[in-house]
C-alpha cells in the first residue's frame, strides 16, 4: 500500500482543501502526476467511475421511466440551475463532515444512504492515513535534521498541494455530484412520493372497492399511508378511508365471534367471511382512533369532523356509533361555523333518516345532547338545540297497536271460552288433549322466534324509545327555561363565559322556546302548569317585578313565551277553555315596546295571530283596548308591521260586535265603557283602560297614509259600521299579510332609489339629500307614465346640450382651420412677392 | 255612619283583595266626578249600621246632614260585618268587583240559571276559565258574553280542573245577581 496513499492522505488531512470556488469539472487541470495517481492508485479512484455508472444513470433512466417528458425537462432545468450555486457549498460541507450526505429515499420507500458507503471509505483512509502518517512522522523525526526535515516538509507541502489538488477535484466531482444527485433525487422524490402516495391511495382504494373480501388487507395498508409527516396525504388519505368503509360497511352490526364460536368447526367461506369482518371492524376502529387523534390537531379538525359526519350519516347503525356520537355532540357548539354546520347537519340527518338505525342512535344522540346542555349549564350556540327542530314523532305509533291488541285480547277471550266451553261440551280423550297442547306448544315457540328474527323492530319497543327522546329533549328544554328564570346563576354565567353566543345570556332561549312551540302537543299535563308559569315569568320581564335578571330578555324573546303559551294552551285544551290573561296583559305592553327595526317582525306578527286572531272569546273591554292600542301604533310602526296590526283589528272589529261603537263618531262612556269613563292611554290592563269611552280617530290619520294597501284597508275599516252587512274580502292571517307587505315592500325599494338617484342629478351637486328624498317620495305616488315623461324630457335635453357642444367644437375648429389657411395664403404671397422682387433686380 | 278603623280596614281590604289582587289600587284611587268640585275626588269606605258602603268623598259630606239613625244608605254597600266580626261581600259590590277581578270563570248558558238560583259551578257549567287560579282565591263569574252574573271562591286550581269529573265543584257560590230576586227584603 505503501507511502503514496500515505503521503496523500496525510497531505489531504494537514492541508485543509483549498479549493478554487468557481472551477467547474472541465477547468480542472489535471497533472501527469496526478494522472499517474490515480492510475497507480485505481482503488482508490475506481469509485468515482462506479458511482457514476450506477447511480447516475440508474437515476436518468429512473426519471425517464417515470416521469413525463415536461417533468424531465423541468428537473432538469432545476438540476442545472442548482448545479452551479449548491456546488461549492455542497463541497464544502461534505468535505467537512462526508457522512451528513443526507439519505435518498427511492420508490420503494427504502431509505439509501448512497453517498455514505463512498464518504466513509474515504474518510476510513483518511484515518488510517492519518494514523500511519502521524506513526511514520514519529519514527522519522528522531533521524531527520532541521534542514532536511524542512526541506522535506516543504517537499512534502508542495506534493501535498498537488496530491490535495488531485484529491479534492476528484472529490469534488464525486460529492458534487453525489449531492447534487442526492439534491434532485430528493427533490424529485418529494414530488415523486407525494405523486405515488397519491396513486397508491387511489390504488388501494379502487381495490378494496372492486373487491372488498379478498383485498381487505390493504384496509391496513391504507390506514398506514395516513400516518405520515405531509398533511395533504393524510387528510387525502382519510379521505379515502371513508370513501371505503363508506362503501363497504354492511348493513349490520358486526360481533365478534366468541372464544366457544371459534373453537366450533366451520367451514371455509365462514372462515373467510369472520376473517373479514375482523378485519374491517380492526382497521374501522383504528380508523376511529386516528381521527379521534386527529381532532385535537387544529389543522386537521375540519377533515376529522368531516370524516366522523359522513360516517355517521353513512353507516350509523354499525359498531362504534357511540364514539362517533359522542365526538359529534361534543363538537356541535364548537366556535368554528364549519365544524359546528357539519355536526348540526350530521345529527340532523340521524334524526330524519330513523329507518337506518331503527331508531336507536336518536335516542342517543338527544341523550347525549342534554347532558351536553347540563354539563355546560346552557352556555351553548343555539344551532345545539335548534337540531331538535328536526326531531319527529310519530303519535299513531302504538295506538294503532294498542287497538289491535285489544281487539287481539278480546278474540283470544274469545276463543279462550270457546276452548273452555269445549272440555265442557264434549269430554275429549287425554291424547287428543296432549296433541293439541304440543300444537300449541309448537306455535308460541314459533312466534317468539319469528319475532325475535324479524327485522322491524317491535313497535312497543319503538314506542318506548321515542318516550325516552321525547323526555331528554323536555328536560333539556326545561333545563334552560329555569336556566333562564334562574336570576344571579344566568348572570354570573354570562359574565363568565362571553363565549356563550351572540344571543344574550341566554343564547339557547330561542331555539327552546321555537322546540316547544313544535312539541307543544306531546308535553305531560302534568308539566303543565309549571311550564306555562315559567313562560309567565319570563314574558313578564319587562315588568320587573317579580324579578329583575329577567329585564335581559328581548321584546321579541317574550313575544314567543307567550305565543308558545298560547299554543300549548290550545293544542292541549280542547276540554277546557282557559283564558290567557296574563299573557294578554303581557302582549298589550310590549307592543308598546315594540320597535320595528330592532325586533322581529314575524313574531309580533304570529303573536297577533295567535293570541288575537284565533282565540275564541275576548271580553270586550279587552278586545276594544286591543284594537285601541293597535290602531295607535299602526301610526307608528313600518308599513309591514301596521299592515299586520290592521288586519288584527278588523278581525276583532269583526268578531266583537260591540266594540264597533269605537267607530262611531261620539266618544261613548256611560254604561257602555263600563266603570272606566274615560280612555287611559297608559293603563298597563287592557281590561282597565276604557277604550270603549274613545273613538278609532287613528283610522281617519292612516286612510292617508303614505301606503296605498294600508289606506285601502284602514279606509275600508271604518266604513265598517256604516255598511253592516258588507261581504268582506277573504281574511288573511297577520303573518300572510306582513310577509305579503314585506315581498311587496322588497320590490318596491329599487325604483325609490332609482328615482331619488335621478333627482339628485337632475339638481345637480349643489341640491341636497333631503331634496332628493323629497323628489323620491313625490315621485313615488306618481304614476309611472308621468315619471318616464318627465325622464324622456330631461334626456332629450341632455342630448341637446351635447349636441351643442359638439356643433360649437366643430365651428371652433373650422374657424382654426380657416384661420390658418389665410395665413399660410399672406405668407405664400410675400415669398412671391419678395421672389418677384428679387427677379426683378 | 263612620269611617272604618283598623281592623275593619284590613278585613274589608283582605277580602277584596282576594279578588281584585293588585287592582285593589284602582278602587282606592278611583277618581269621582260627583259633586259641584271641578277637581274630582276620591272613593272612600265608610261603616254605618255593621254595612259597609263605597262612597264618594262629596257624597260623605253632604251626607253628614243626615243623623245617624236616620241614615239608611249612602253610595254602593259593598258587604256587612257579622256580629262575630267577620266581614262579608254582598252582591251590590259586583259591578266593583267584576270591573277590577283577577280571576275569572266563564258559564255556558245551559248552567247559568243554575248559579242564579244559588248553586255552586260545576265543572261541566264551565265555558272558559282564567289560567292560574289557585284553590281559595276569589272569583268572578261571568256569562259567555261578559255579563257579571255573581262570584264566590274557587274551590279547585286550574291545572286540577283539567281532570276534574264533570261533576266536581269549581267554584263556591256566595253571592249571584239571582240575590237581588230572592232575598229582596234583607238586602
Amino acid at each position: 500500500m505503501g507511502t503514496k496513499k500515505k503521503n496523500s492522505q496525510k497531505q489531504k488531512i494537514t492541508l485543509p482543501p483549498e479549493l478554487p470556488p468557481e472551477i467547474s469539472e472541465d477547468e480542472i487541470e489535471v497533472s501527469d502526476e496526478d494522472l499517474q495517481f490515480v492510475d497507480e492508485n485505481r482503488d482508490y479512484a475506481g469509485f468515482v467511475s462506479r458511482l457514476d455508472t450506477q447511480s447516475i444513470t440508474k437515476h436518468v433512466t429512473r426519471v425517464a421511466e417515470v416521469k413525463e417528458d415536461a417533468l424531465e425537462a423541468l428537473y432538469e432545468k432545476r438540476l442545472k440551475k442548482k448545479q452551479l450555486l449548491l456546488k461549492d457549498q455542497e463541497v464544502d460541507k461534505l468535505e467537512v463532515d462526508p457522512v451528513d450526505a443526507l439519505p435518498v429515499k427511492t420508490l420503494d420507500g427504502k431509505l439509501l444512504y448512497r453517498t455514505v458507503p463512498k464518504t466513509s471509505k474515504v474518510s476510513e483512509n483518511n484515518e488510517e492515513g492519518e494514523t500511519g502518517g502521524d506513526d511514520k512522522e514519529g519514527t522519522g523525526v528522531i533521524k531527520l535534521t532541521k534542514a532536511e526535515r524542512r526541506a522535506k516538509l516543504k517537499k512534502s507541502r508542495k506534493e501535498a498541494r498537488k496530491q490535495g489538488k488531485e484529491a479534492a477535484t476528484t472529490e469534488v466531482e464525486q460529492t458534487s455530484q453525489a449531492a447534487v444527485l442526492a439534491e434532485v433525487k430528493e427533490d424529485i422524490t418529494a414530488e415523486e412520493a407525494f405523486e405515488n402516495k397519491k396513486r397508491k391511495i387511489a390504488e388501494l382504494g379502487t381495490n378494496l372497492l372492486s373487491d372488498p373480501e379478498s383485498n381487505i388487507k390493504s384496509l391496513k395498508e391504507l390506514l398506514q399511508l395516513c400516518i405520515d409527516d405531509d398533511h395533504s396525504i393524510v387528510k387525502l388519505g382519510l379521505l379515502s378511508l371513508l370513501a371505503v368503509f363508506k362503501d363497504i360497511i354492511p348493513g349490520y352490526r358486526i360481533r365478534l365471534p366468541t372464544e366457544k364460536e371459534l373453537q366450533m368447526k366451520v367451514s371455509k367461506d365462514v372462515k373467510k367471511m369472520r376473517y373479514y369482518e375482523s378485519t374491517l371492524l380492526s382497521s374501522y376502529k383504528a380508523c376511529l382512533q386516528k381521527l379521534s387523534v386527529l381532532l385535537k390537531q387544529s389543522s386537521f379538525q375540519q377533515v376529522a369532523i368531516r370524516c366522523i359526519c359522513t360516517l355517521l350519516d353513512a353507516v350509523p347503525h354499525f359498531n362504534f356509533r357511540e364514539s362517533l356520537l359522542g365526538v359529534v355532540v361534543g363538537n356541535i357548539s364548537s366556535p368554528d361555523e364549519v365544524v359546528r354546520k357539519l355536526c348540526c347537519s350530521a345529527i340532523k340527518s340521524i334524526f330524519t333518516n330513523e329507518g337506518k338505525h331503527g331508531g336507536e342512535a336518536t335516542g342517543e344522540a338527544v341523550r347525549l345532547i342534554a347532558d351536553h346542555v347540563k354539563a355546560h349549564n346552557c352556555q351553548l350556540h343555539p344551532d345545539t338545540i335548534e337540531v331538535f327542530l328536526s326531531l319527529s314523532f310519530y303519535e299513531d305509533l302504538g295506538r294503532s297497536e294498542k287497538a289491535d291488541e285489544k281487539n287481539n285480547v278480546k278474540n283470544k277471550k274469545g276463543k279462550k271460552r270457546k276452548n273452555l266451553k269445549e272440555p265442557g261440551q264434549l269430554p275429549v280423550n287425554d291424547r287428543k288433549r296432549s296433541k293439541q297442547e304440543v300444537m300449541t306448544k309448537m306455535r308460541e315457540e314459533v312466534e317468539a322466534d319469528y319475532k325475535s328474527a324479524a327485522f322491524t323492530p317491535d313497535i312497543m319497543e319503538r314506542r318506548r324509545m321515542q318516550t325516552e327522546t321525547l323526555s331528554a329533549v323536555f328536560e333539556t328544554y326545561f333545563r334552560i327555561l329555569k336556566h333562564t328564570v334562574q336570576p344571579t346563576a344566568s348572570s354570573s354565567e354570562a359574565n363568565a363565559s362571553p363565549s356563550a353566543g351572540s344571543c344574550g345570556s341566554h343564547p339557547l332561549l330561542a331555539p327552546c322556546l321555537r322546540g316547544l312551540g313544535k312539541f307543544s302537543h306531546l308535553i305531560d299535563l302534568d308539566f303543565m302548569g309549571d311550564l306555562i308559569s315559567y313562560l309567565r315569568r319570563l314574558a313578564s320581564g319587562g315588568n320587573g317585578s317579580e324579578s329583575t335578571s329577567v329585564k335581559s330578555l328581548s321584546v321579541s324573546e317574550r313575544l314567543q313565551c307567550c305565543i308558545v303559551a298560547f299554543k300549548v294552551m290550545k293544542s292541549n285544551l280542547e276540554a277546557l277553555n282557559v283564558d290567557l290573561q296574563d299573557f294578554f296583559v303581557q302582549l298589550y305592553n310590549i307592543i308598546l315596546e315594540y320597535r320595528p327595526g330592532r325586533d322581529q317582525g314575524e313574531v309580533l306578527a304570529e303573536a297577533l295571530k295567535i293570541m288575537l286572531c284565533e282565540d275564541r272569546q275576548h271580553d270586550m273591554q279587552k278586545a276594544a283596548a286591543f284594537v285601541k292600542r293597535l290602531a295607535t301604533f299602526s301610526l307608528c310602526f313600518g308599513s309591514t308591521e301596521s299592515m299586520a296590526a290592521l288586519v288584527t283589528l278588523k278581525h276583532l272589529l269583526q268578531k266583537n260586535v260591540k266594540c264597533r261603537n269605537l267607530l262611531e263618531n261620539d266618544a261613548g262612556g256611560g254604561s257602555v265603557s263600563g266603570s272606566i269613563a274615560k280612555y287611559q292611554p297608559y293603563a298597563s290592563d287592557p281590561n282597565l283602560s276604557g277604550a270603549l269611552a274613545s273613538v278609532l280617530w287613528e283610522l281617519n290619520l292612516l286612510s292617508k297614509h303614505y301606503h296605498p294597501a294600508i289606506s285601502t284597508v284602514a279606509s275600508g275599516i271604518s266604513s265598517m259600521s256604516v255598511v253592516p252587512n258588507q261581504v268582506y274580502l277573504s281574511n288573511i292571517s297577520p303573518i300572510q299579510a306582513f310577509k305579503d307587505l314585506s315581498l311587496e315592500q322588497e320590490s318596491l325599494t329599487p325604483p325609490t332609489d332609482l328615482l331619488k338617484s335621478n333627482g339628485k342629478r337632475k339638481r345637480g351637486s349643489g341640491s341636497l339629500i333631503s331634496a332628493g328624498i323629497e323628489s323620491s317620495l313625490d315621485t313615488a305616488s306618481i304614476d309611472e307614465d308621468e315619471v318616464r315623461k318627465k325622464l324622456s324630457a330631461h334626456f332629450m335635453l341632455l342630448r341637446d346640450i351635447k349636441e351643442n357642444q359638439r356643433l360649437r367644437d366643430e365651428l371652433d375648429h373650422a374657424n382654426l382651420s380657416l384661420q390658418l389657411y389665410e395665413e399660410y395664403k399672406q405668407q405664400k404671397r410675400k415669398a412671391k412677392r419678395t421672389k418677384s422682387k428679387k427677379t426683378i433686380a | 255612619m263612620r269611617p272604618l278603623d283598623e281592623t275593619e280596614t284590613t278585613a274589608v281590604f283582605e277580602k277584596i283583595f282576594k279578588f281584585t289582587g293588585n287592582n285593589l289600587k284602582n278602587i282606592v284611587e278611583n277618581p269621582s266626578h260627583e259633586g259641584p268640585d271641578s277637581e274630582p275626588g276620591r272613593y272612600c269606605f265608610r261603616l254605618n249600621k255593621n254595612k259597609v258602603y263605597y262612597v264618594s268623598e262629596s257624597l260623605v259630606k253632604r251626607a253628614t246632614n243626615i243623623a245617624r239613625t236616620n241614615l239608611v244608605s249612602l253610595g254602593t254597600c259593598i258587604g256587612k260585618f257579622t256580629h262575630g266580626g267577620s266581614f262579608h261581600l254582598t252582591v251590590q259590590c259586583l259591578s266593583l268587583l267584576s270591573s277590577n277581578a283577577k280571576h275569572k270563570v266563564w258559564l255556558k248558558p245551559t248552567s247559568e240559571m243554575s248559579f242564579l238560583y244559588g248553586n255552586h259551578v260545576l265543572k261541566g257549567g264551565l265555558g272558559r276559565i282564567t289560567e292560574n287560579i289557585a284553590p281559595g282565591d276569589g272569583v268572578v263569574v261571568f256569562s259567555m258574553s261578559d255579563v257579571p252574573l255573581g262570584f264566590g271562591v274557587a274551590a279547585k286550581s286550574t291545572q286540577d280542573c283539567r281532570k276534574l269529573d264533570p261533576n266536581g265543584i269549581v267554584v263556591l257560590h256566595q253571592a249571584d245577581i239571582g240575590e237581588y230576586l230572592r232575598m229582596e227584603d234583607e238586602l
